[in-house]
């Protein structure tokens, strides 16, 4: 139990505070290529599709609870959701790999409204241009991907927003 | 110490060395509270930053998420460290693992990346849900950094604990292709204190 205790303190604190801050800007894909369309369920049973989204603006993020920088965005993410749902603009934050029990107990720490669809076998993260987590991509109302951001950004960045916003 | 800062960024303990390249440096760190070993090389706005992992720190974290006991023997075995690697440059930069080697008693090995811990695993020794929680923390074995981009993942070595290995690293930023090794680096041995 000890050696556990151990490697659990070691998990929190391997890296200084300093190695954690965020990434900046959004990365303009100029090619805009096709967003591939996914159905998935949240840890209730809803289903969500990408192409019912058409029209509006999605920002699809790929996430993991065990994921530092996944963890260190989520509340940023959260604060830009509640300023953007009433424009119209969709967040999903697709979980990869990860079952409800786990995705539940870590909404009690950080509790966010944004649907989390679970993508449970990584097929439908194969799919899109993922190679670390978190990646997140901004997907215009014609369903294309046109900005892309890998590792954790402040979603609440004003800039940031208006970038998205501006695709609308 | 100031309210806000956390007690390991406050302890810890750097030495700065030079490579080569003036323009480059390593920093060596020792985290006061954990004991842990860090090196940080930072070179025209990248910036590659290795924490050593006990393992029985990677042991548990895989165990938890549905390896064998031996399975998670074999990874906590390999010399894992946590990475960050960030793009602080202006220009795009990118990297394969693959083409990385790592110095260890007169040999060049490689790097235990994604594909190779795929290929290793036996019939019945890592559920799909396992093999995919490895698969997604380890460091992708190739990515592309626009400016402001980075990722963290674990990095195996394919060492035995306490091992010291050099490393020679290959990416290329903008037009530039560069290759550097970073000495001294060490593998945590596999014991709780350090």
């Amino acid at each position: 139990m000890r050696r556990l205790l151990v490697a659990a303190l070691l998990m929190l604190s391997a890296l200084p505070a300093a190695a954690q801050q965020a990434g900046t800007g959004l990365t303009r894909l100029d090619d805009a290529p096709p967003a591939p369309d996914f159905s998935l369920l949240d840890m209730d049973g809803a289903v969500y599709r990408l192409s019912d989204y058409r029209g509006r603006v999605v920002i699809v993020n790929f996430w993991a609870t065990w994921c530092p920088p996944c963890r260190e965005e989520m509340p940023s993410m959260q604060r830009a959701w509640e300023q953007l749902q009433a424009e119209g603009i969709v967040m999903l934050g697709i979980n990869v790999g990860e079952d409800e029990d786990t995705i539940f107990q870590f909404t009690a720490d950080y509790p966010v409204d944004f649907p989390l669809p679970m993508d449970r076998d990584s097929a439908v993260t194969g799919l899109w241009p993922v190679r670390g987590l978190p990646t997140t991509f901004v997907v215009d109302p014609a369903g294309r991907l046109v900005y892309q951001a890998i590792g954790s950004r402040e979603w609440d960045d004003p800039a940031l927003l208006d970038l998205v916003r501006a695709l609308r | 110490m100031r309210i806000g800062v956390k007690p390991v960024q406050a302890l810890l303990c750097a030495i700065p060395l030079l490579l080569g390249n003036s323009a480059a440096t390593v920093e060596r760190g020792v985290d006061a509270e954990t004991g842990l070993r860090s090196w940080e090389w930072r070179e025209a706005g990248v910036v590659l930053r290795l924490v050593q992992r006990l393992p029985d720190q990677t042991r548990a974290f895989f165990q938890a998420r549905g390896f064998s006991d031996a399975a998670a023997d074999r990874i906590a075995d390999a010399c894992i460290f946590q990475t960050v690697f960030r793009n602080e440059s202006e220009r795009p930069l990118s990297y394969s693992l693959d083409d990385w080697r790592v110095l260890h008693g007169g040999e060049r090995g490689t790097l235990v990346t994604r594909e190779r811990w795929d290929a290793a695993w036996q019939e019945g020794e890592a559920s799909q849900a396992a093999r995919i929680a490895l698969r997604w923390s380890l460091l992708p074995t190739r990515q592309r950094f626009e400016p402001g981009d980075y990722n963290w993942g674990m990095s195996g070595f394919g060492l035995p604990p306490g091992s010291v290995f050099d490393l020679e690293l290959v990416v290329r930023l903008g037009d530039e292709h560069m290759t550097r090794t970073v000495g001294g680096i060490e593998c945590a041995p596999d014991r709780e204190g350090i």
